[in-house]
Order: C-alpha cells, then sequence, then structure tokens
C-alpha cells in the first residue's frame, strides 16, 4: 500500500509538472477560459482558498456548472474582483457609439474622389540599426597623410574626442601632430630648373568638429558577410601652426598661427558595439604666409634676412590642405540598449 | 512526509531533468542559414549584363601638366563578382600651379650654354602630355550592397578593383630650334664633345607606352539599368614628364647604355561616369 501510495505522489509531481510545462507554454487564455478554470477548481475542491482569482461576472447569471466554484469562493478573503459594475452605463455608451458611427457613415461625399494607388513607396520598413550612437563617446585615435602636395608629404598622427548627441550628430575635438618628407619633386625642380622650391611645413592643428550622418546602410562582402557601415560629413573650426622651410638655410624660418576651417567626407565601418574603422577625406582650409622671394644680400643690404623681416614682407597664399585619414574608434559606453522595439 | 523511496525517486527526476538541460546546451546548434547566401532575391545588377560608361576623368596631384579628358568604358560581367573590359579616355591638359609658379621664376631668355637655367619656352617645350590612355582590365566586385541617404533615398551600390595592363600615348613637341643638342651626351660627327647641358636635348617623353593597370571604384545604381560609376585609376607606365635630365647625367637620354631618364611613374586619376547596363532589366538569385 505504501509502495502505491508513494507512486501515486511521485505521479502527481510528474504530473503537476507536466502541467506546469503546459501551462507556460500554452497560449493565453481569454474569456473563453474563463469555464475550464471554473470546473477545475470546483472539481478539485481547492476552489474556496484564499487568493483565488475569480472572474466571474456577479450579473451575468452565468451556468450553472460553475456555480458551485463561485459560491464557494466568493466569501473569501483576498479574493480579487475583475468584475464591471458599470456594464450597464457601459452598454449606454456603446449605443451612443454605435449611433454616432451611423451618423458619420450616412455622410457622403460629393464631387470626384482622389485615387491614392498604393505603392511600394508607401510601404516603410524600419529595419533596427545594428548600431547606436546617440549619448555615446567615440575616442578616435588616427593616422593621416597629405593628398594634394606634390613637393612635401606631411604625415599626422591625432585623436578625437567626440560626443554623439543624436544618432546623426556628434560635435568632438580633435588634434593631430604632423612630420614631413620631401618628395621627389622638390629635389627635381630644384636641379632640373634651377629654382628652390619655397614651402611651408606644418607643425600641429586642433580644431572643433561637429558631424553630420545621412548615410548608412551594409554590403556583403564575397557574397558571405554582412557589413554595415555609414557614411557622415565633417565640417569645422579650428587653429594649427605652419612653419617655414628657408631655401637658404643660412637665413633663420618663421611660424605662422593659422586659423583653419576643415570640410570633410568619412566612412565607418561597424565591426562591435565598441570598435569602429574611420576612414575619411578632410580639406583644411587657411591662409598661409611663406618666405618671400626676396631675400638675402641685395644692392649691399640684406634684404628680409631675420625672420621678423622676413614674415612682415611674406606672400600670403590660400591652402587647401587635403588629408587622408585613418582611424579606430572605441566607443564609451561599450555597449547600447534599445529604447524602440524591433 | 516524504519517505527513502519518494525522495530518490525525486532525485532521479531532478538529476534527469537537469542532464537533459546540460546536454540541450552542449549540443551544438546549426542553422540551415549558416551556409547560405547573404541576400536572398538580390537583384543581379551587373551578372551576365553588359556595361557601357561615358566618363569623365581627371589626373589627381599631377607635377606639370593635368590631364582632364572624357572617355568611354565598356565592360562584360562574367558573373556577379567578375568581369572584363576595357577603358579608353581622351584628354586635353592644363598647367599645374606648380608649373605656373617655376614659369613665372624663369629667365624669357635663353641665359646661355653656361647656365642650365632653361628659359621659360625651353622648360615648357620639354613637358609631356597624354592624349590619349587607356586599359584593359579583369575586375573583381567583391562587395555589394544597399545604403539609405537623408532616410528617403535607397540605392544598391558595389565596390569593384581592376587589374590589366594599360597603354598611354605621350606627345611632346619639342622644335629643333629649342632642343638643338644633336648628340646629347655623346660625341658629335664632327668629333665636338657632349654639351652636358640638358635644357638643349630633346626631351625623348612621347611615344606609346605599354604599362600596367590598377583600380578601384563603386557603382551606385539609380535605377535597373543606370549607375552612376566612381573609379580611382592608376596608370602605369614609363615616363619622364619634366623631359629633363633625372638621373643627374647631364643630358637626357633613353636608353639602358646611355642612361634612361624615363622611369616608372604612377599616373592617378579619378573617373566619374554614368553606367548604362544592358539588357534593361534584371534577375534575382533564389
Amino acid at each position: 500500500m505504501s509502495t502505491i501510495r508513494h507512486r501515486s505522489r511521485s505521479l502527481l509531481v510528474v504530473a503537476l509538472a507536466l502541467v506546469a510545462g503546459t501551462a507556460l507554454a500554452g497560449p493565453p487564455k481569454g474569456k473563453g477560459g474563463k469555464g475550464t478554470s471554473k470546473g477545475s477548481g470546483s472539481g478539485s475542491g481547492s476552489g474556496g482558498d484564499a487568493g483565488e482569482i475569480q472572474m466571474d461576472d456577479n450579473g451575468s447569471g452565468s451556468a450553472a456548472g460553475s456555480a458551485a466554484g463561485s459560491a464557494a469562493g466568493s466569501d473569501a478573503g483576498g479574493e480579487i474582483e475583475m468584475d464591471n459594475p458599470d456594464q450597464g452605463s457601459g452598454s449606454k455608451d456603446l449605443a451612443a457609439d454605435l449611433a454616432a458611427q451611423d451618423k458619420g457613415a450616412n455622410i457622403v461625399q460629393e464631387g470626384p474622389v482622389k485615387k491614392t494607388p498604393v505603392s511600394w513607396k508607401d510601404i516603410v520598413v524600419v529595419v533596427r540599426k545594428p548600431f547606436l550612437k546617440v549619448r555615446r563617446t567615440e575616442l578616435t585615435p588616427f593616422v593621416a597623410t597629405t593628398m594634394n602636395d606634390n613637393m612635401i608629404q606631411h604625415y599626422a598622427a591625432g585623436g578625437e574626442f567626440a560626443y554623439w548627441l543624436t544618432d546623426v550628430l556628434g560635435i568632438g575635438v580633435e588634434g593631430q601632430y604632423f612630420t614631413h618628407t620631401f618628395s621627389s619633386t622638390y629635389d627635381l625642380v630644384a636641379r632640373q630648373s634651377r629654382r628652390l622650391p619655397t614651402i611651408n611645413d606644418y607643425l600641429w592643428s586642433a580644431a572643433l568638429d561637429f558631424h553630420y550622418v545621412p548615410v548608412y546602410g551594409k554590403f556583403a562582402v564575397l557574397d558571405r558577410h554582412l557589413v554595415t557601415w555609414e557614411s557622415y560629413f565633417t565640417a569645422g573650426i579650428g587653429a594649427g601652426e605652419s612653419e617655414v622651410v628657408p631655401r637658404d638655410t643660412k637665413f633663420p624660418g618663421f611660424t605662422n598661427f593659422l586659423i583653419e576651417p576643415n570640410i570633410g567626407v568619412n566612412m565607418r565601418f561597424f565591426l562591435a558595439k565598441w570598435l569602429t574603422i574611420n576612414l575619411g577625406i578632410r580639406d583644411y582650409m587657411f591662409i598661409d604666409k611663406f618666405e618671400p622671394t626676396n631675400r638675402g644680400e641685395m644692392g649691399g643690404m640684406c634684404v628680409n634676412c631675420t625672420g621678423s623681416e622676413a614674415q612682415n614682407n611674406a606672400d600670403s597664399a590660400f591652402i587647401n590642405n587635403i588629408m587622408f585619414q585613418i582611424g579606430v574608434s572605441f566607443w564609451v559606453p561599450t555597449s547600447f540598449d534599445y529604447t524602440t522595439f524591433r | 512526509m516524504f519517505t527513502k523511496q519518494t525522495i530518490i525517486l525525486g532525485a532521479v527526476l531532478a538529476g534527469t531533468l537537469l542532464a537533459t538541460a546540460h546536454q540541450a546546451q552542449a549540443q551544438h546548434r546549426t542553422n540551415d542559414l549558416e551556409k547560405d547566401v547573404a541576400v536572398r532575391h538580390r537583384r543581379l545588377l551587373v551578372a551576365h549584363r553588359f556595361e557601357v560608361t561615358p566618363l569623365f576623368e581627371s589626373s589627381i596631384d599631377a607635377d606639370y601638366e593635368h590631364t582632364v579628358g572624357g572617355g568611354l568604358k565598356l565592360e562584360y560581367h562574367l558573373s556577379d563578382m567578375l568581369s572584363i573590359g576595357v577603358v579608353g579616355v581622351a584628354s586635353t591638359s592644363i598647367q599645374t600651379s606648380l608649373t605656373n609658379k617655376i614659369v613665372g621664376t624663369l629667365p624669357d631668355m635663353d641665359p646661355g650654354p653656361n647656365d642650365k637655367t632653361p628659359s621659360q619656352t625651353q622648360f615648357l617645350d620639354h613637358l609631356n602630355t597624354i592624349p590619349f590612355h587607356g586599359a584593359a582590365y579583369v575586375s573583381l566586385t567583391p562587395w555589394y550592397g544597399k545604403l539609405a541617404a537623408f532616410s528617403s533615398a535607397f540605392v544598391a551600390f558595389d565596390f569593384y578593383f581592376q587589374a590589366g595592363v594599360a597603354f598611354a600615348q605621350l606627345d611632346s613637341s619639342c622644335p629643333s630650334s629649342v632642343c638643338n643638342d644633336t648628340h646629347p651626351g655623346t660625341m658629335g660627327s664632327d668629333g665636338s664633345s657632349p654639351e652636358l647641358n640638358p635644357k638643349y636635348d630633346p626631351p625623348l617623353n612621347s611615344g606609346t607606352k605599354p604599362g600596367l593597370y590598377l583600380g578601384g571604384g563603386v557603382h551606385v545604381f539609380l535605377s535597373d539599368f543606370l549607375a552612376l560609376d566612381l573609379t580611382v585609376r592608376d596608370y602605369a607606365f614609363s615616363d619622364n614628364p619634366s623631359g629633363a635630365d633625372y638621373n643627374a647625367d647631364l643630358y637626357v637620354g633613353n636608353s639602358a647604355k646611355l642612361g634612361d631618364d624615363n622611369r616608372f611613374l604612377h599616373h592617378l586619376f579619378f573617373g566619374a561616369g554614368l553606367s548604362v547596363m544592358l539588357p534593361a532589366t534584371v534577375k534575382r538569385t533564389p
């Protein structure tokens, strides 16, 4: 007997587990499930326990099969009532709503009806972006090189600290330090044309930048891997310093403080939630001062021989310093949460 | 009260459940999509189509003469990733700001044989131009995708890379009145010694030059059969743009024996064109 009782208890445990599993996996029940709940409650004899959820309607005069359970549980404390005491007034509202609907349905529009055919443009597919930038900070070390100077090649190492106000608008500060090499044309002009080029090299620059992202997309690599990317414009204002490279090394050079607005276009490839690769072209625009062409002994006088004299008589020119930049961005916080549903 | 058997049975049941759950976690989950292509029902915008592209091309960062011109690109896409094509561009030349600056400081007249400084005419007449150039190439298109511009325009694009052979027709016309050294770097027929002033030597930088070609670009599809084609091309061939002495032997030569002032140079160009894809209709992948 004891074995049978134990087995029955064990079977009860398994049955409960299965029921629980079924309940978890089953679809949510609405009003259609009401009768089943009542039937099981009354049949098991546990319907009168405190905390029972009663979904009866007091004034509805429900089926007889549920009456036993309702009667047993209705007096218990802690019961959650889901009755609708204002059922009568609700019915009144429905009638008013129906009347209003009928009234609206009787309105007939006169004149030609404009037909608006549905096209693919009416279907707006909102795909959740795989990368969010809003309220995140971007730290970008980068390297850069000159693209449009065939006399002197500048290389720069720098960094940018940007904060993204929205997913498309960011504000940042950047700084870079330059070094340079002379290209072969610099030597050739001197040797072939007997003319020493007048050039400046750049020392450093810093800028306050604004970024705007109008383009984003994704592409497949070799028909296998999807990579998400975006393109953004940059505009900023900053400062920098250039230095004259004297044609004759016996004369001193001088430095120029530069006001440098810049514009640029960039691409960003998303590798992880905290890591991106950036490529960009930036045009730093400024008015630079160059070593004057008349410098040296002239008529027994040394013309523009000091640095300040040369700077005062310097030749000015508007310069577009176009640079190619490549960098890696680290994003803080390192992850993000979506605030909208997919 | 729970008996010993109940506890054992419960423990066995719990252990079985845990073991099953553990096995389920450890089991390697495979997805049928794992080996599938990245995009289904994709429009095959280039596969088995003929591409005709009238284009504009301009040199990038040229030293002495900008090359600006128009041409045509013909390409057949053997598959979605592989294609073959040719491109040819007829050009005119514009002097660079470097040339203008140099010319502005050079003397109008020849200062004489004892001064190696060229006159303005001698300098300009040694420069060469590229009136016609082109390439035959194989193109690989490993990237394709779609972008949204200003959240309103959704367009397809692809990136491609090209490699092949290039050719260039170079032209320089230094008249004999300017380039009048008949035996640069060598003894004259009358026994005269070499002049060793390269500003009187013929530039020797004209003619047809074969070379290598590299390119990379992007198609931005405006419709199923029209695409904006942006390309950076590198035509690399032997050249001496200044027509002057490069190897510092004091004369201009173009042979290995006498010293060649030509060297293998990269000529970068930016091209923009409008590609017409034929046939105009596209197929889709499964």
